[in-house]
């Protein structure tokens, strides 16, 4: 009788430690975004309905799509921060050329261009020539601003929105928003590549040590292009559904999706030295750094409060649960 | 390898930052011959000193393997802070001067705090703090305004002959505050840390103490650099300091300073800011219109950005470029 009652040491076993560090780390991501949502809720009832909570869905999906780019990119190690510039460049290029062209088609090949060029130009630098992605990524950045600048400069904006972006921005299937739907899709294809596509084994090989990664035959230079192409598909497509959510495409329009994707995957438990995390954790650092914004909007305070909040609240996030290692 | 050809490895950033500043004026000049008159030297040492100040404090960062996103923001808070507290006469200049140095040094404190003993990361942390900066400079100053009483933007930006007062500031401030720093042990500490962070915690340095005064020397650049701002537009702008995040580092990458840390000189990246400011001035002489302005000052930075990673083509192989 005595044998089946367990040692007192391993009674003592907290629940939490049965997990492995990174579970719990994704436990934490959830449950910081409950916290969040529950001081949305304490600050406005109006967070308890479906109206609400259906725009924060798009809102989240917005950054939610951006951040699987963005969290393959931090797993390998690097970070991609020519984002918001490759937003509004593909929404502009994309709503003018198929008007130009009468077919909404030609937006979602704008689309693919974009963000093919994008994540292989980014590919060269990062990859080929060895700058830190950091300084590389902002220079894209900049460089497609201009580019934007040109282009805007000499051809007139369009109202003209491809009918198929306001649909997956706006529309809805049986009641569900249909970009809510195109983020679980992808949010699906995305944790099923990192946990069971060689390519998850490969990005998770390179993130932990590229010279161990390359002696065991990884092709870095593939893994590479592919993560920052489809962060590029990420953001470009992320653009033309922005288009298609305000009705218009303007310049500046994906300024403010350069910081909530990268903080949505360091709430979600991701590690910025690479490596280590996934992308079941970032879905719900997505939906808490929407609940923080909107629940800030919500406080109705001056754009300097709210930065100051947005800010200190996530450094606090941060510096309770994201601790670096020694 | 012999002395001399570390010396020159040690300086290679600052000599090619050198190389391309006598070409880039050579051009200049021959498209507007005034630029070597006096007033020419000091418009482009105005337009290039704030940048430096910034790429110095970058820097102090990145010597210590860190990295400061922050730097754009503290310049734009002490700017506004400045621009909307500074009065005409001797104490109404000299206590917002020393208020804006402390604010930077508190803001390079809070910097330093969060990294070195909250343990974020410092991508993350001055990220977020960055946040924190400007919302409190859009606090302070909503929209552009205030101003600066012509005696202290006089003293600033005035030349005096050929030799244009912010020059004079640029070197005074780096031979008052850099060099004392980096002579002394601290100097060779934020070395040490930057270099290898676990054999200088073996070896029994200070590591938080020397972390967190990196970036309160970043901090303090940033405020000069701000002040020197102020100085020059008479005004405040809670948008002024965007652009130096990402020219900092340009310029301090141009310099031959290793964004991985422990290397680096303070001459590189005060030459690099100079080229890189003085390329963007000089596009307007070239009839560059104003909305390609963007567009080449990125492809500048990933053409400079790229010939550094041109060394890549002298490995061995990837693996003994993995190793370094």
């Amino acid at each position: 009788m005595t044998s089946a009652v367990p040692p007192e040491g391993e009674a003592a076993t907290p629940l939490l430690a049965r997990f492995s560090p990174r579970t719990q780390r994704v436990l934490l991501s959830y449950v910081i975004l409950l916290a969040i949502y529950v001081c949305c809720v304490a600050v406005s009832r109006d967070f308890l309905t479906w109206s609400t909570m259906r725009l924060q869905l798009v809102q989240a999906t917005f950054i939610g799509l951006i951040t699987i780019g963005e969290t393959f990119a931090i797993l390998i190690g690097q970070i991609d921060l020519s984002v918001p510039w490759t937003i509004t460049l593909s929404a502009v290029l994309g709503t003018n050329l198929s008007a130009l062209y009468g077919h909404q088609w030609v937006a979602f090949a704008v689309v693919i261009l974009i963000g093919g060029a994008v994540g292989l130009l980014n590919t060269l630098g990062v990859y080929v020539l060895r700058v830190h992605s950091l300084i590389w990524t902002l220079s894209v950045n900049l460089l497609l601003q201009g580019v934007a600048l040109i282009y805007t400069n000499a051809v007139a904006p369009t109202t003209h929105i491809p009918a198929l972006a306001r649909f997956l921005a706006l529309g809805s299937v049986s009641g569900v928003p249909m970009a809510f739907v195109v983020w679980a899709f992808f949010s699906a294809l995305t944790i099923l590549a990192l946990t069971r596509f060689r390519f998850g084994r490969y990005i998770y090989a390179i993130g932990n040590r590229q010279t161990t990664a390359l002696l065991s035959g990884v092709p870095l230079g593939r893994v590479h292009a592919l993560v920052f192409v489809l962060s590029g598909l990420g953001a470009a497509f992320v653009g033309l559904m922005l288009s298609g959510y305000s009705s218009q495409a303007y310049l500046g329009m994906g300024n403010d999706y350069l910081l909530p994707p990268i903080a949505a995957v360091v709430i979600g438990g991701t590690r910025l030295s690479g490596g280590d995390g996934g992308y079941f954790g970032s879905i719900a650092g997505a939906l808490t750094v929407v609940f923080l914004q909107a629940m800030l909007i919500t406080l109705n305070v001056s754009e300097g409060s709210r930065q100051v909040v947005f800010g200190a609240i996530l450094l606090s996030l941060a510096f309770l649960f994201l601790k670096r290692g020694r | 390898m012999n002395k001399s050809r570390r010396v020159l490895d040690k300086h290679a950033g600052s000599l090619s930052c050198a190389l391309g500043l006598v070409v880039i004026i050579g051009l200049y000049a021959l498209r507007q011959p005034l630029i070597l008159s006096p007033f020419g030297i000091a418009s482009l040492a105005n337009v290039s000193v704030a940048l430096a100040l910034a790429a110095v404090g970058q820097t102090a960062v990145l010597l210590v393997a860190g990295l400061d996103l922050s730097i754009g923001a503290e310049i734009t808070l002490v700017n506004c802070f400045a621009a909307t507290t500074m009065s005409a006469g001797a104490f109404g200049i000299a206590w917002v001067v020393a208020a804006s140095l402390l604010i930077g040094l508190a803001m390079g404190f809070l910097n330093g705090v969060v990294v070195a003993y909250g343990r974020v990361e410092p991508l993350i942390a001055t990220f977020c703090t960055s946040f924190i900066f400007a919302g409190a400079a859009l606090i302070i100053l909503p929209r552009p305004g205030g101003s600066i009483p012509d005696g202290f933007a006089g003293a600033l930006t005035g030349s005096w002959g050929p030799l244009p007062f912010s020059l004079v500031l640029l070197a005074g401030v780096v031979a008052l505050v850099w060099l004392p720093v980096f002579t002394s042990r601290l100097g060779r500490y934020i070395v040490a840390v930057g270099d290898d962070a676990s054999s200088a915690r073996l070896s029994g340095l200070p590591l938080q103490r020397v972390e967190l005064a990196s970036y309160m020397l970043a901090g303090f650049f940033a405020a000069v650099a701000a002040l020197f701002l102020a100085a020059e537009t008479t005004s405040g702008d809670p948008s002024i300091g965007g652009i130096y995040t990402l020219n900092s580092l340009a310029a301090a990458v141009l310099g031959g300073v290793a964004l991985t840390g422990g290397r680096g000189t303070v001459l590189g990246p005060i030459l690099g800011s100079f080229v890189l400011s003085i390329i963007l001035n000089a596009l307007g002489v070239f009839n560059v219109s104003a909305f390609w302005q963007d567009f080449i000052e990125g492809l500048v930075l990933m053409v400079v950005l790229g010939l550094g990673g041109l060394r890549v083509l002298r490995a061995d192989s990837w693996l003994a470029l993995l190793r370094q």
